[in-house]
């Protein structure tokens, strides 16, 4: 045996003697083992001072990652905010109550009193069964109130945990949510699901930009102004669905947008209205995905690009409303209540809403040029705004857009479009003839799109005084609130359902701005299938429907936008006033 | 005129006065430490692996440590007190029995991450090559200090035998860091008993080939190796890591402070090093570093006078795989190598871990035990002598 001293247990024995040769061996590889032992001190040392030299590295030439302690508290989705800063949307921890059911130290029995105290959702019988599961782990309640939770934390019962998860809170229930959208629990995290929450759901959950929160152009208070009223006037004319925009001309904002049937993000599978109701429709954006003939909303639109192209010369030229227009297998005749059968201005077509006029207008302008104006509009797109719920209007094909067809559209039949892209519209038609895209986001002082011109300043102006009389003298009269100088036009149209017009089946909508000598904000309402009721006399149509939302709206929200009721201040009309004959149609 | 002179003469007594003290305290320190690592990653680890159907409390990992090392602290002493000679019978046995567990695992092991390295006992998962690792490298050293007085005896290539046979069992795991672990070591041994430069060289060389080879035929060896190199594909790991010691600085955060440890992967083991960065910044970590040098150094200054080959070599190689441990897993937490399951020595949680390292320090002080008077080194505490 070699190495014999090893097998000695004492160290102090001194080894025994070895050949001579050996030992000279021995000291040779010794020699050589401490040779090769130093280096490897000197290695582990070079390791060492290398392990240091990075770990200074890392602690000073490196900036402290930015998903800092802050970010580490902030929520797991972005808030959204309203443009005054009321939280829209918040994510905030929940609880959740769970057991380890073998390990409960207190009375199941007694336990299962006190917890279905504190949960009344939750049968006595029932806890108590969970209490005494031999599984390892029960879920007790997915979500507790704080103040349940505190309840529960002071029984003091070890076994009984309580989680926290992460949820997603729309404090003001239905209010706006078609523009918030709503979320849905993934395996990672919430995703959005539809509206905004949806198209921005990598900024509000990503771990950079989540700790700002998304600050919408809505004013709530508007918002649910507006919503007050479709859903009364939706109510009182037993409507299936209303729908309305307020949007600020200036620079493109959405003030309020509502879309009615609507539903509550906080269970957006169910509608909490009527549960046995189909969701998926409360769910349809009206204002954006919903296409309507806006009828005679139309007409503005096409006097304006009629002024823009020099064909009305002046508000005193006329033209033949004599008799009804026949073309190819349709006939273009003005509405049995306010017929006028004489050569019509420009006021009187407007105050009266003259079919013929209109199409005589749209003849002279011709299918080429009035496809150019409706394209700049953005009327052959869908909407052009930060919301994932569009679809693309309907309108007749170029190679049947003839005479009749230019006819047409100009009143607005066989031209679908959403009631935002007509509210787009009219913003170019009232605040000096600039298009400006419309955004769902704040848009900071300043900082507005400019926008592109579509008509000059002078049809603006000449826009905004003929939308005004047609609300102090023409169909829109319902709208008039003392002292806002509102302006617009009624439309009512026939509903399209697979393609045919269905009588009795309308839409009322009205299109108009506030204050008319200044136009700050453009208001479109509209109302699905309305009845007759007794005290519209059995009318249906948007003088008796849609115009009054307007009134109603523009008194409630005009004091809240900041706008001053002045009756000393109106749209200059003198130039128009005198033109129009009768001033008394009340129903288009 | 020997260290039975002192008036004790029990075996307690004896081994008092023999036992290399500094590295005891080195040690005791170093384990003290992994208490309050272990203390700072359990609440994260906790967090993490708590589920919708778990729920582990924020402090379970630093009660099963401080089981480990009341479990661990005395087997530790108890072996430092067996002889040389029967530190040698007892490794050498113990080599053959773990060698036998080792080649039981493939039937009898369960899976965890995609390898089958773990048997599962009574309360306790058991990992056979974390034990094997001291007792191996003391049989090593027994076989290999035959060739300082004869060189004629094929010890070498039985050693060498019985390191492909242990290899070739953890390749199949598959745990390529083991077994680079145990073939570095191996190395260390072998050229330190006076192999060749050419062969040492030779053997590198073959150890990359191999190296090269799981990289092309193991596939998580590859992704691993790939994510290192180009920095791409899921560094999500260890871009955590380096946000911890990023976010700790030179001072840390503070105790308990940490945030960015809650999203480490396992926290309490692989990335312990992290939380300690985080939580007591760099400085604390270069003395952890040094630490673990001082205890290596320590051992090596002390076989410079050492003249049994067998020790010399059975100490050198348990420090050379504590020390090279203790760097591998530093050098993973900092991104100076690919990620390796390797633990950081006495600091990570983790049973098989704790009490194989323990065993490993225990024949280490075995080995080292002398009279500090009569033989105490000329390069140590030489005022004393």
């Amino acid at each position: 045996m070699t190495g014999a001293a090893a097998s000695l247990g004492q160290r102090a024995v001194p080894p025994r003697a070895a050949p001579l040769a050996l030992a000279g061996r021995r000291q040779a590889a010794f020699a050589r083992a401490r040779y090769r032992l130093v280096i490897g001190g000197m290695v582990f040392t070079a390791l060492t001072a290398a392990l240091a030299l990075r770990l200074g590295d890392l602690a000073l030439l490196h900036e402290p990652p930015a998903t800092g302690s802050a970010s580490a508290l902030s929520p797991k989705r972005g808030d959204i905010l309203d443009r005054n800063g009321v939280v829209l949307a918040r994510s905030f921890e929940a609880f959740g109550v769970s057991v380890f059911p073998q390990q409960l130290v207190s009375e199941p029995d007694r336990l299962a009193h006190q917890l279905a105290a504190i949960l009344p959702e939750r049968s006595e019988e029932r806890l108590k069964s969970e209490l005494l599961h031999h599984a390892t782990y029960r879920v007790l309640s997915r979500r507790v109130l704080p103040a349940q939770a505190q309840a529960i934390n002071n029984l003091g019962e070890p076994a009984i945990v309580l989680e926290r998860e992460p949820d997603r809170l729309y404090p003001n229930l239905s209010l706006g949510a078609h523009v918030i959208g709503y979320t849905e629990a993934g395996k990672r995290r919430a995703f959005g699901r539809s509206g905004l929450e949806k198209v921005f759901d990598e900024k509000l959950s990503g771990e950079a930009t989540r700790g700002t929160p998304l600050v919408l152009a809505m004013d709530s208070r508007v918002q649910q102004a507006l919503a007050a009223e479709l859903r009364a006037s939706m109510v009182k004319h037993h409507a299936v669905g209303a729908a309305g925009v307020v949007l600020d001309v200036q620079t493109g904002e959405v003030i309020a947008m509502v879309s009615l049937p609507d539903f509550n993000p906080n269970a957006p599978g169910m509608d909490y209205v009527t549960p046995a109701d189909g969701s998926p429709d409360n769910r349809f954006n009206r204002t954006t995905q919903g296409m309507y003939e806006l009828g005679s909303t139309f007409k503005a639109l096409t006097v304006a690009m009629a002024m823009d192209e020099g064909i009305i010369k002046s508000m005193s030229q006329t033209f033949d409303a004599t008799a009804p227009i026949r073309i190819g297998k349709f006939t273009i005749d003005d509405d049995k209540s306010h017929r006028l059968r004489k050569y019509v201005n420009t006021p009187e077509i407007m105050v009266f809403s003259s079919n013929i006029g209109t199409a005589r207008l749209a003849s002279a302008l011709g299918g080429e040029r009035q496809r150019d104006y409706l394209k700049r509009l953005g009327f052959f797109d869908p909407v052009r705004v930060e919301l994932g719920e569009h679809s693309r209007p309907l309108y007749p094909a170029i190679s049947n857009w003839g005479e009749s067809a230019t006819m047409t559209v100009g009143f607005g039949h066989g031209f679908a479009v959403s009631p935002l892209h007509l509210a787009i519209a009219y913003g170019a038609v009232v605040n000096g003839g600039i298009l400006r895209p419309a955004t769902m986001l704040k848009v900071a002082p300043g900082k507005a799109v400019p926008g592109t011109r579509i008509f000059t300043a002078e049809t603006s102006a000449k826009m905004n005084a003929l939308l005004r009389l047609v609300v102090t003298s023409g169909t829109g009269r319902k709208a008039n609130t003392p002292g806002y100088r509102v302006g617009g036009k009624t439309g009512t149209s026939e509903k399209v359902v697979n393609g045919r017009y269905v009588k009795n089946a309308r839409v009322a909508s009205f299109a108009g701005a506030f204050p008319m000598d200044k136009p700050r904000y453009v208001v479109v309402a509209m109302v699905d299938e309305p009845k007759g009721i007794p005290e519209t006399y059995g009318f249906a149509t948007a003088g008796w429907v849609a115009a009054p939302i307007m009134g109603n709206v523009v008194a409630r929200i005009a004091p809240v936008l900041g706008v001053a009721p002045d009756v000393t201040h109106d749209v200059d009309m003198r130039g128009i006033l005198g033109l129009v004959e009768t001033a008394g149609a009340e129903h288009e | 005129m020997n260290a039975l002179s002192r008036n004790d003469k029990t075996a307690v007594g004896r081994w008092f006065w023999t036992i290399d003290k500094l590295l005891l305290g080195l040690v005791l320190l170093l384990i003290g430490i992994g208490i309050l690592a272990v203390a700072a990653a359990s609440p994260a680890a906790a967090h993490r692996y708590s589920g919708s159907g778990t729920s582990i409390d924020e402090l379970h990992y630093l009660k099963r440590q401080i089981m480990w090392v009341l479990a661990g602290v005395p087997l530790m002493l108890g072996v430092s007190m067996l002889s040389i000679a029967w530190a040698k019978r007892v490794a050498i046995g113990l080599t053959i029995a773990f060698l036998f567990a080792l080649f039981l695992v493939p039937f009898f092991g369960f899976e965890t991450n995609g390898a089958v390295r773990w048997i599962q006992l009574p309360g306790f998962q058991f990992q056979p090559s974390e034990f094997l690792k001291p007792v191996f490298i003391v049989t090593s050293a027994w076989l290999l200090s035959v060739r300082f007085d004869d060189k004629s005896m094929p010890t070498m290539q039985l050693s060498f035998g019985l390191l492909v046979i242990v290899a070739s069992l953890l390749v199949k795991q598959p745990d390529i860091g083991q077994t680079a672990l145990f073939a570095a070591v191996w190395l260390v041994q072998a050229s330190l008993a006076g192999m060749s430069v050419a062969i040492v060289g030779g053997a590198i060389a073959a150890g990359a080939a191999g190296l090269a080879t799981a990289y092309a035929f193991v596939p998580h060896v590859t992704s691993r190796i790939d994510r290192f190199i180009q920095g791409t594909g899921d560094t999500y790991q260890i871009d955590r890591a380096l946000d911890c010691f990023k976010a700790g600085g030179l001072f840390g955060a503070g105790p308990g402070e940490g945030v960015m440890k809650f999203k480490l992967p396992e926290a309490q083991t692989d990335y312990i090093f992290a939380v300690i960065g985080e939580e007591f910044g760099a400085i604390a970590c270069i003395a952890l570093a040094v630490l673990y040098l001082g205890i290596v150094l320590r051992v090596l200054l002390q076989l410079l006078d050492e003249e049994e080959p067998f020790v010399f070599l059975a100490a050198a190689g348990l420090a050379t795989q504590f020390g090279l441990q203790a760097a591998i897993n530093m050098s993973v937490n900092l991104n100076l190598m690919p990620s390796k399951g390797m633990t950081l020595p006495f600091v990570s949680h983790g049973g098989s871990s704790f009490l194989a390292l323990s065993m490993g320090m225990g024949l280490l002080l075995a080995l080292t035990r002398r009279n500090r008077f009569l033989k105490s080194s000329p390069y140590l505490g030489t005022a004393r002598a």
